[in-house]
């Protein structure tokens, strides 16, 4: 099951700050919903651990996380990957870093999951509002943990 | 009807079932309550991916879970030679622990054993696979093209399984040219799944003389031990297989699973029992599912409705391996029935089966092997031919059926028929159920807009498989067997090759055997499924306990009697010519005073035998000389709501002729659940995947089972046409209501909404889909 998003947050922070914030792959990590670990393995891989539950299927995720910034386009790609729970989920998202003035930067962000195995049964009656519901919070952690 | 608890004779006798007490008062004895002292668990690792090369199996962690014994992944099964198993019709294999690739979501990966079942569990979990995703074939038309190659194990690079055809191809096309009027259709009978509430399991164990006690839940024991041994190189003396009580079975549980030799593997390593229970998300994604048929029926006929010819050209998905479990020469099983009740002059059918990446399987699901894709094919296309003509469908089946005199009928596809009275069984179905005025109110609430629809299926199933010259699994004839021993006191035992899953056997075999030897079957145990007792047989699936073994218990139990006769002419002071079987005992013919009972002479069997050896006791193994063909004249009347799609079954009649009837109550029980399997079928389920081959109906939240809620009153009724080559005339029933109700219940559905336009819908019809077909039809029509 391929799902796709994408959304925008505002950000009362200057482009400096954001896009070293995204570059700081602890920081990002704790801004995943839900997330009971993190451990950072370089500058740019990290692992998390998350706690998941949709409808029938509650647990523990783990995922790896990528971090692939483009620093002159100002824009940060990202690959997840992981699951548990006989579930997959393999993750690409991107967020171009766009000043708006020098104290609001806007984060436009996109990104598809495909999933796989009890994850993917669930379809669409719970996993899009679901999954939407994940990674909009995710964002929206970015937006409020920069400015704050 | 009148149910009789105690019947002194018994043949077509409403008996109770002898086996409700001990299920009602819950005092089964299933896989799930054999526990073994030192019993491990296993749990089982599944791959999250449709189609991946393995790169990586980590069982560190797994191995660190408190409780964790062992883990074992297909490349151990490998260098043990126990990588793959025969698919049970022999022209395939399967993994067993995927080595290399995965080929479908939910294949078994690696086996997790642990000295509980959270600790199996929670082992398979801290397993860590790392796969490379493959492309996804989603479908046999996908899988045509070639483009991926699914199985490059084979020495035959292509997703192309096989080709079969039966009947007269040209033949065929020059009649439909000719056809002054055809049809065609694409008719899909949806991938489903037997589902049944007990699933899959076993416990494996290697007593102290290191045999294998394997207490399984199988329709098919004998053939399971050997499958074991063929698979694991163990003695086939070496292996006893006990299948206990069996919660439902349905073609599910005929073939050999991976986890059956993931779990003899633990215990022969661990030398411990190891327990294996599916979960319900493991059943249904990973065992044998059903159908799966993508048909193109084409039919020709006359403008006044004088059918020409059939044409039927079927792409057919097997998923991941070829594990259909048909009989060997029968790859397509019977789908020559296609040509269904109707004397069709010529016909043609052909299946080409194909590789996907979804769950292997194709079994008969209460089906004897494709009849019920079969019937269903040519039941709907009847209706398709019928509104394309502008006739009544019961006009057209009338006009077309195989008449009562054309018996024994051979079929343009190469079946004898039996027997059969086609004609006189709908004519009743149609007068009890009324047609005549159901069609007057229908004509009523249409002039008023309402939609309303009556479906009819006339089908014809071939069953009882079968004669040993064209039947076998794994190269075994496909006979069946009995055994029967009446003891000094005139009870006895009868065991059976066949395996009961809730069709009642422990009271039918009482029944035969009561019947032809004068018995109480109150005292007649039956006994199935233990393979150190029971003589070699097939097992049951495709409606074959009856035809087979039925017959089987009979031709042993005449034997006894035989026997029998030697002893009561010694009691009697007779020669043997002298003594007749009659009204249940023995009698020197023309003194019907002087007699004695087959308990008087079982005595004598064992303290007064005089020139006779002692004992009374037969053994009989059965090759039917053909099979046999069940019938019947099913009717629905639905109902569907213009503004939701919902369709309301307010009436299903069934009129079955299975024969000879030996329990009017078994017979009853076998229709309503397999009719309430049909209305499931037609109206809820479906296994789905989607494009990446994700399973979505991976438990009972999304694979509909219908409750007594939704359930409509099931009206039943019957005629009976004897086989003529079964001992007592018995065809087979379990399966008839399964095979013909699916095309009832969607013609119904049609018929209701043919004022619209539309002609056809594919199951199952959930109220989503009619309310679409309403709308287009209705946005087509402006």
């Amino acid at each position: 099951m391929k799902l796709q998003y994408s959304g925008q947050e505002r950000i009362a922070a200057g482009v400096e700050p954001v896009w070293a914030f995204v570059n700081d792959p602890d920081k990002v990590g704790h801004c995943l919903p839900d997330v009971i670990e993190v451990t950072v393995q370089d500058p740019t891989h990290f692992d998390a651990v998350v706690a998941v539950g949709l409808g029938p299927v509650r647990g523990r995720f783990k995922f790896k996380f990528q971090l692939q910034p483009d620093a002159a386009a100002r824009r940060m790609n990202m690959k997840i990957s992981g699951g548990g729970l006989g579930s997959a989920l393999d993750l690409t998202a991107g967020a171009d870093i766009v000043a708006v003035d020098p104290s609001t930067t806007l984060l436009n962000w996109s990104g598809e999951a495909v999933m796989r195995g009890p994850v993917a049964a669930i379809g669409g009656r719970v996993l899009d509002a679901q999954a939407q519901k994940l990674i909009t919070q995710t964002f929206a952690n970015v937006r409020t943990k920069v400015a704050g | 009807m009148t149910v009789e608890a105690k019947p002194k004779h018994a043949l077509g006798v409403a008996m109770k079932r002898k086996e409700d007490p001990r299920f009602l008062q819950g005092k089964g004895n299933y896989v799930e309550d054999v526990v073994l002292p030192g019993m491990l668990h296993m749990a089982i690792v599944r791959s999250t991916y449709p189609h991946a090369e393995i790169a990586s199996i980590d069982i560190t962690e797994a191995l660190k879970v408190p409780g964790v014994k062992a883990v074992i992944t297909g490349k151990d099964l490998e260098a043990a030679g126990l990588g793959w198993l025969p698919t049970f019709h022999g022209f395939d294999k399967q993994m067993v622990l995927a080595i290399g690739k995965v080929l479908f979501q939910y294949q078994e990966v690696a086996a997790v054993f642990a000295e509980s079942r959270a600790a199996a569990v929670d082992g398979a979990e801290a397993v860590q696979v790392d796969y490379n995703p493959l492309p996804v074939v989603a479908d046999p038309f996908a899988a045509k093209r070639d483009e991926v190659i699914l199985r490059p194990d084979r020495e035959s690079k292509t997703n192309h399984i096989y080709h079969w055809e039966v009947g007269d191809k040209d033949g065929t096309a020059r009649a439909l040219a000719g056809s002054a009027t055809r049809i065609k259709e694409r008719i899909w009978f949806q991938r489903c799944h037997p589902a049944p509430l007990e699933p899959c399991g076993c416990v494996a164990h290697f007593d102290s003389m290191g045999r294998l006690q394997f207490h399984v839940t199988s329709q098919a024991p004998h053939v399971y031990r050997t499958a074991l041994a063929i698979v694991t190189g163990i003695p086939e003396d070496k292996i006893h297989v006990i299948a206990p009580d069996i919660g439902g079975g349905f073609g599910n549980k005929v073939p050999v699973y991976a986890g059956y030799v993931c779990a003899v593997v633990g215990a022969l390593k661990l030398g411990r029992p190891v327990k294996w229970i599916e979960t319900r998300t493991e059943n249904l994604t990973s065992t044998g599912f059903a159908r799966d048929y993508h048909m193109d029926v084409e039919l020709g006929a006359t403008n006044d409705g004088k059918l020409t010819a059939l044409s039927v050209s079927t792409a057919a998905d097997h998923g991941a391996f070829d594990a259909a479990a048909d009989p060997s020469k029968y790859p397509a099983g019977m789908f020559g029935v296609v040509t269904g009740s109707y004397d069709f002059p010529v016909a043609h059918a052909e299946v080409d089966a194909y590789f996907t990446n979804k769950a292997p399987g194709g079994i008969a699901y209460r089906c004897s092997f494709r009849v019920t894709e079969a019937s269903y094919a040519i039941e709907r296309a009847m209706d398709i031919l019928a509104d394309e003509l502008g006739m009544d469908p019961v006009d057209l089946r009338r006009k077309n059926f195989v008449k009562k005199e054309q018996f024994p009928y051979s079929s343009a596809l190469g079946f004898t028929y039996d027997s059969g009275d086609y004609d006189g069984n709908l004519l009743k179905a149609l007068d009890m159920i009324g047609y005549q005025a159901l069609l007057k109110e229908q004509a009523e609430k249409r002039a008023r807009g309402e939609l309303m629809g009556i479906g009819i299926s006339t089908f014809t199933e071939v069953v009882g498989a079968g004669p040993s010259k064209h039947f076998d699994i794994l190269g075994i004839k496909m006979f069946d067997s009995a055994e029967i021993r009446i003891h000094p006191t005139g009870a006895g035992i009868v065991r059976a090759g066949t395996k009961s899953q809730g069709q009642g056997h422990e009271t039918t075999w009482a029944q035969i055997v009561a019947e032809e030897l004068g018995l109480d079957p109150q005292t007649i145990m039956v006994e199935e499924g233990d393979t150190d007792t029971a003589p070699y047989g097939l097992g049951t699936y495709a409606s074959r306990s009856t035809p087979v073994a039925g017959a089987a218990i009979v031709t042993a139990a005449r034997r006894v009697r035989d026997k029998a006769r030697k002893i009561a002419a010694h009691l009697l002071e007779v020669g043997e010519g002298d003594v007749e079987w009659k009204d249940y005992k023995f009698q020197v013919k023309g003194v019907p005073a002087k007699t004695v009972t087959m308990k008087e002479v079982a005595f004598a069997a064992y303290t007064n035998p005089g020139p006779n050896e002692p004992g009374l006791e037969a053994t009989n193994y059965y090759d039917p000389p053909n099979m046999t063909f069940p019938f019947g004249s099913y009717i629905a009347v639905v109902e569907v709501d213009r503004d939701t799609g919902e369709v309301k079954v307010r009436r299903f009649l069934a009129v079955d002729d299975c024969g000879t009837v030996i329990n009017p109550l078994v017979v009853e029980g076998q229709i309503h659940g397999g009719l309430t399997e049909g209305f499931a079928i037609a109206f809820m389920q479906e296994i789905q995947y989607d494009a990446e081959g994700n399973n979505l109906n991976t438990n009972f939240t999304d694979y509909l089972l219908p409750t007594s809620l939704e359930t409509p009153k099931w009206e039943t009724a019957n005629t009976v046409t004897p086989s003529p080559h079964h001992p007592i005339g018995a065809k087979g029933v379990g399966e008839s209501p399964n095979v013909g109700s699916p095309a009832a219940f969607v013609n119904a559905v049609i018929d209701a909404l043919s004022p619209l336009g539309i002609r056809h819908i594919d199951m199952p019809i959930t109220r989503d889909k009619v309310w679409r077909a309403i709308h287009d039809a209705q946005a087509k029509k402006g």
